[in-house]
């Protein structure tokens, strides 16, 4: 999978070119993310639908930083979570964690400088 | 000020919808995270606005937007639900369970503000046609009432015409008129009956105006053929006010025929009797005949209360209805309110 690419103009098309909610979004984003992880990594003990539910909530953060190819990443958990094809969940969860963690890194690096 | 009601588990969606409702100014938002809490507060809140997740625990959109639309006075109010642009179906389904429109995932300002002035526009101009229909509901019944008014007014007037012509006075027809009422609710009669009787009997003898002077004014006694002519003054008021459109009047015509008719069948012009007569006559008898006996005239002194109750109780079951008669006795005290408030000389409009 291609490295996270920081697309801050086309995340700034969505939100209107307003700075001020990009701030906030980031600032959200990176103050989540733990526990966003957290619950994503839970959901693999409990049933298909908290797994399924979790890796919607990872998509949602995903694609509001224009991430596509890690929000399909958590898209296709979530659809054989949704479809019960668990046998390579932790597997897929783990590849989830590690995008999601590079996106933050890249955040947490831009909204430190 | 609309009210925007924000529904989305996930906090990151809540604070970017709550940032770009504010950015469109006019906005108040309320945030919930739980779409059961949400549910709670709509039973005693109004959005103006809906906008809810697709994807909850608990409840889902779907559910939410169910139960939002079964709560009473929610079936109009705009809901936009939030969907990833692979849900088709839930999209479909959402149409049908009652949402306006979509916002897709991930959120994009320029879709969101575009939706959501839609929608607000679509409640704005409900609201102005709710309004509007209140207002013109205000209007009609405030111009029904008029008119209301106005009847009542030409109704009192029309019957003072017919007084003027004859030694009774207008404090007579108002006493009659109330004396009536007071019988009618002593039969336990609904209040819009009441007040019919109460606006009608003032009409009783309307047919007046189209008796000769002659007769009508005559000081002594009237001959028999006298009689005959003053006796259609029952017929005459009810030809004078048939066939009205309005209900007032109407009852008045039933009471100008049969206000002279006695129960034992020896009245005129029809000589019912019993229940064939119209219960407003038999009611109005009892209500003229006492008021009559009690006023003074040219030709008469005034009869005390007693020998006009009396007069009232011995003609039960020949002259008057008995039932009336005790319905009248029952509110004796109505009844001396009444001579005390209309009295001959002060003449109070009704």
């Amino acid at each position: 999978m291609s490295p996270f690419v920081f697309d801050k103009a086309s995340i700034l098309e969505r939100l209107g070119g307003d700075e001020e909610i990009f701030v906030m979004m980031v600032d959200m984003f990176l103050q989540d993310v733990d526990r966003n992880c957290q619950s994503l990594r839970e959901a693999l003990g409990d049933e298909a639908a908290v797994l399924q539910r979790e890796a919607h909530t990872i998509k949602a953060l995903l694609a509001t930083f224009s991430d596509n190819a890690g929000a399909e990443l958590a898209q296709t958990l979530e659809l054989r979570a949704k479809t019960g094809e668990l046998a390579d969940a932790p597997a897929r969860v783990d590849v989830l964690l590690a995008r999601v963690a590079e996106v933050a890194d890249v955040l947490r690096r831009l909204s430190v400088g | 000020m609309h009210k925007v009601l924000i529904i989305d588990d996930s906090e990151i969606n809540l604070t970017l919808i709550r940032a770009l409702v504010i950015k469109l100014g006019e906005c108040e938002p309320v945030l919930f995270d739980n779409p059961v809490k949400a549910l709670e507060w709509c039973r005693s809140n109004e959005p103006d606005l809906v906008i809810v997740d697709y994807m909850m625990p608990e409840m889902d959109g779907l559910r939410f937007i169910a139960g939002f639309r079964a709560l009473h006075g929610r079936t109009e109010i705009p809901v936009l639900m939030i969907t990833a642009n692979d849900q088709k179906d839930v999209r479909y389904e959402a149409l049908l369970g009652g949402a306006n429109d979509f916002l897709t995932k991930p959120i994009d300002r320029i879709e969101f503000s575009a939706r959501v002035r839609n929608m607000l526009a679509l409640r704005t101009g409900q609201k102005f046609l709710a309004d509007r229909a209140a207002h013109l509901a205000n209007e009609v019944a405030e111009r029904t009432r008029e008119i209301r008014d106005r009847e009542r007014e030409l109704i009192y007037r029309i019957s003072r015409a017919a007084e003027f012509r004859d030694p009774e006075t207008g404090a007579h027809i108002q006493r009659m008129a109330h004396y009536s009422e007071i019988i009618a609710r002593g039969l336990d009669l609904d209040a819009a009956t009441c007040n019919l009787i109460l606006r009608a009997a003032p009409m009783h003898d309307v047919g007046k105006i189209g008796i000769r002077d002659h007769i009508l004014l005559k000081p002594g006694r009237l001959t028999p053929q006298e009689f005959e002519i003053m006796k259609q003054h029952a017929t005459l008021g009810y030809e004078l006010l048939k066939d009205s459109g309005s209900e007032i009047l109407q009852a008045g015509a039933e009471i100008a025929l049969a206000h002279h008719e006695k129960y034992d069948g020896s009245g005129y012009p029809r000589g019912l009797k019993g229940s064939a007569i119209p219960l407003f006559g038999r009611i109005v008898a009892v209500a003229d005949v006492f008021d009559a006996l009690t006023s003074e005239r040219p030709y008469k002194k005034a009869w005390s209360l007693d020998d006009a109750m009396r007069f009232l109780e011995d003609g039960r079951g020949s002259h008057f209805d008995p039932l009336c008669v005790e319905a009248f006795l029952a509110g004796w005290e109505d009844v001396l309110e009444v001579r005390q408030r209309f009295r001959d000389e002060e003449v109070p409009v009704i």
